[in-house]
């Protein structure tokens, strides 16, 4: 009894360092965003001058004429992005896997590594790339094959088309990195497995959705969360890189409609908030609706 | 153990919210100290004079130098100085802690908007006298030197009362920018008035040159000011826009400025709006150096911003925006930065004589070496090149404006997203001008709204 309470206390002290750091940096911060939210009429420059508004802010940003456009518009905007390149990225990812890791084809170390290397490089080179290489409306790739049928298109501010411009540059972001993770979890299926299912005579569309994305499934699930609330933070961080604060009015996402058009700090908060209630609720809702048995019979 | 373990991190976690909370007290009590001011002047100056500046692109060496004339002219004394590029940061802290530098060099328009707080809370102290002073070794007064207009308008005199509680310091005139080569090149003529301006457009048409192209919508602030003002009402309507007065777009003489910046879109270069954001402006600005667009609204500055993709042999020019009224001068916005000293200043005759050294013929020098120049008489001589060229605009008969939107608390829309921001739409032909004014009138009421207005007793205070 002694001896283990010495070993509690050993433990206890060797926490403290950590818990006192975790609180004042995680914990502190994140309730500070609460209790900002419930003060209005100041900014980063002049805390002080702040005065209690209750749940106002949260209000206007669902009901004052001027505010709740732009704000419910960037709400859309997250949703839009969030649903599009979860999708797409995921499809793409999962069968680039498949085909990678089941099926004998030449350079696929070669393939592998043109996938990965868009994860390696940072946000601000990939806006780069695409706004300059990509999109330009001189010199980027699609415009040039785009004016062989005799039409340009508008891709960094056309109104409709900015926010799948933004699409596009998150998608092939993003597959490689995910390809990688389906490719790990693939290679651990026991190939016995899929001889058997040979025996059986299985097409491989067949062998693709009935045997490897179940056994996968455990790894899609989490990888899904983790890609939902990192595609929130990277559609800031690629709008913030791509138009600096001047961004068209169709890209703006929830982080960046806080960061850049909001100076009133408690209303900022509000924002901050909702976003942060908002990807606990959709991780919570994709965790729910993905649960399933592994092993299906 | 696990008790004592839990209690032991739950009060840690108590005590660090504690230390926060402590924190924000102690701020709080110091913003509401207040520190009663003299008008010094005439008085003796001696000690230590607190400085605070904002560095710029015109770089930190020249507040060295100043620093340095400025305690050699006065012995005895000594400036403290702080030049750097995050001071509001800063400056905001020790001001509500109630730590009030002497001299503040910090222009109003700034995302921080330090300046307007100040101006708002009418912190800032009356240096009307300033303008009477002389500084060492010279006979002229500081407001004899200062060019006229530039101690007139709510950039300096914020409170309309004649008084001038903000200095002028470097100003940087906006125009219409244009290659001189191209327009001697194909003998035509840099139009005046907005019908040559058409008619020059669709001659350039011709040649396949668009007549127009802008680096970002935010551009269109200066551009626009300077419209506002040159209408039938003057500067007027500038103001009342500038406070956002209740009805002002309502008004013939507003409509007609957006009328013509809607015609103007008619004439826009077609890719300028693909890269009118902060990352690919410049591609826009390589239009007018290339020859396919005449004409960019920009400032001082854009020839040094542009020195590396400009050939050789390649003239700027620069035309004050033409007038929206025929009875009304061409007309060109500047931008101004302003020093000044806040109430809470504990060395003001000190102070007072800092801010009048920067008008001295010694300091004048210093700063136009770095290429800040001030609205002093006889600055023109002191320029080379482009510069010279540029801020003479005034000397040929252009009327000056200056100043900005008053400040504003947070009303969910900003004048540049409401006002400038749709321009590329509107080039795009995603909206029409009805469209466009529908929304400026609703963030004019909004704003209108949001104005911080000065509380009584310190308007008391001021008058």
């Amino acid at each position: 009894m002694k001896k283990s309470g010495g070993r509690g206390l050993f433990v206890g002290l060797c926490i403290i360092p950590t818990t006192v750091l975790f609180t004042l940096f995680m914990v502190v911060p994140t309730l500070e965003v609460f209790y900002y939210s419930f003060f209005g009429g100041f900014s980063k420059y002049n805390i002080t001058s702040k005065s209690f508004v209750g749940f106002q802010n949260y209000i206007d940003l669902f009901t004052n004429s001027t505010i709740a456009p732009k704000f419910i518009g960037t709400f859309q905007n997250t949703i839009l992005l969030i649903v599009l390149v979860t999708i797409i990225t995921f499809a793409f990812a999962l069968v680039y896997a498949g085909i990678l890791s089941r099926e004998k084809i030449k350079g696929q170390n070669f393939f592998r590594i043109i996938f990965y290397i868009p994860n390696i490089l940072s946000v601000v080179v990939i806006s780069s790339i695409f706004f300059n290489v990509v999109y330009d409306s001189d010199i980027g790739i699609l415009n040039s094959i785009t004016s062989l049928f005799g039409f340009t298109v508008q891709w960094k501010s056309g109104n409709e088309v900015v926010i799948f411009s933004l699409a596009i540059a998150m998608i092939w972001q993003a597959i490689g990195y995910y390809m990688v993770m389906y490719m790990s979890s693939m290679a651990a299926i026991p190939e016995s497995i899929y001889e058997s299912a040979n025996l059986e005579g299985a097409s491989r569309v067949r062998v693709f959705f009935q045997i490897t994305i179940p056994l996968v499934w455990t790894n899609i699930r989490t990888t899904l969360t983790f890609f939902i609330i990192s595609t929130i933070n990277l559609s800031y961080l690629f709008v913030r890189a791509m138009y600096g604060s001047r961004a068209p009015e169709s890209t703006y996402v929830l982080l960046y409609y806080m960061y850049e058009k909001t100076q009133d700090y408690g209303r900022a908060m509000a924002i901050g908030v909702i976003t942060f209630l908002f990807s606990f609720l959709l991780a919570g809702i994709v965790n729910a609706v993905t649960k399933r048995e592994i092993l299906e019979f | 153990m696990k008790k004592v373990l839990a209690m032991i991190l739950s009060v840690l976690m108590v005590a660090s919210l504690a230390a926060g909370c402590g924190g924000n007290t102690d701020t709080t009590e110091g913003t509401t100290d207040p520190t009663a001011t003299s008008e010094g002047g005439n008085a003796e100056v001696s000690g230590t004079i607190v400085v605070k500046a904002i560095e710029t692109a015109y770089g930190a060496d020249m507040w060295n130098e100043i620093k340095d004339a400025f305690e050699a002219a006065y012995p005895g004394t000594t400036v403290e100085l702080e030049v750097s590029k995050t001071l509001e940061t800063t400056l905001a802290n020790e001001i509500q802690a109630g730590n009030y530098p002497d001299v503040v060099h910090l222009a109003t328009n700034r995302d921080a908007k330090i300046t307007e707080n100040m101006i708002n809370n009418m912190q800032l102290r009356d240096l009307t006298g300033v303008l009477s002073l002389t500084n060492p070794g010279e006979d002229k007064t500081v407001g004899d030197k200062i060019i006229e207009g530039f101690t007139e308008t709510n950039a300096t005199n914020p409170y309309g009362d004649g008084k001038t509680y903000l200095m002028p310091m470097f100003y940087s005139p906006c125009g219409i920018f244009y290659s001189a080569n191209l327009f001697e090149e194909k003998g035509w003529t840099v139009p005046t008035t907005w019908d040559e301006m058409w008619e020059l457009g669709d001659k350039a048409k011709e040649e396949g040159i668009s007549l127009f192209t802008y680096p970002t919508t935010g551009y269109f602030d200066a551009f626009m000011f300077a419209l506002l003002a040159s209408t039938d009402k003057g500067i007027d309507l500038y103001n009342d826009v500038t406070s956002f007065k209740e009805g002002v777009w309502d008004t013939e003489e507003a409509r007609q400025v957006l009328d013509v910046i809607a015609k103007l879109a008619t004439y826009t270069e077609p890719t300028t709006t693909e890269n009118a954001n902060d990352i690919d402006f410049s591609k826009n600005q390589q239009l007018v150096i290339d020859g396919k667009a005449l004409f960019c609204p920009n400032g001082t500055w854009l020839p040094g911003e542009m020195a590396d993709s400009t050939p050789e042999g390649f003239v700027w020019g620069m035309t004050a925006v033409p007038a929206v009224s025929a009875d009304k001068n061409p007309t060109s916005f500047t931008f101004l930065e302003q020093i000044w000293s806040p109430q809470g200043a504990k060395n003001t005759a000190g102070a007072d004589a800092f801010i009048a050294f920067m008008y001295s013929d010694a300091a004048i020098d210093i700063f136009a070496k770095y290429g800040a120049v001030q609205p002093v008489a006889g600055i023109a001589d002191k320029l080379e090149g482009d510069n010279k060229t540029f801020y003479s605009i005034y000397d040929n008969g252009a009327t000056a404006v200056m100043g900005g939107f008053v400040a504003t608390t947070d009303a969910g829309v900003t004048p540049a997203d409401a006002y400038f921001t749709p321009v590329n739409q509107l080039v795009a032909g995603d909206i029409t001008v009805d469209e466009w004014l529908a929304g400026i009138k609703d963030a004019n009421t909004a704003l209108g709204a949001a104005v911080i207005s000065a509380s009584e007793e310190a308007t008391d205070a001021a008058a």
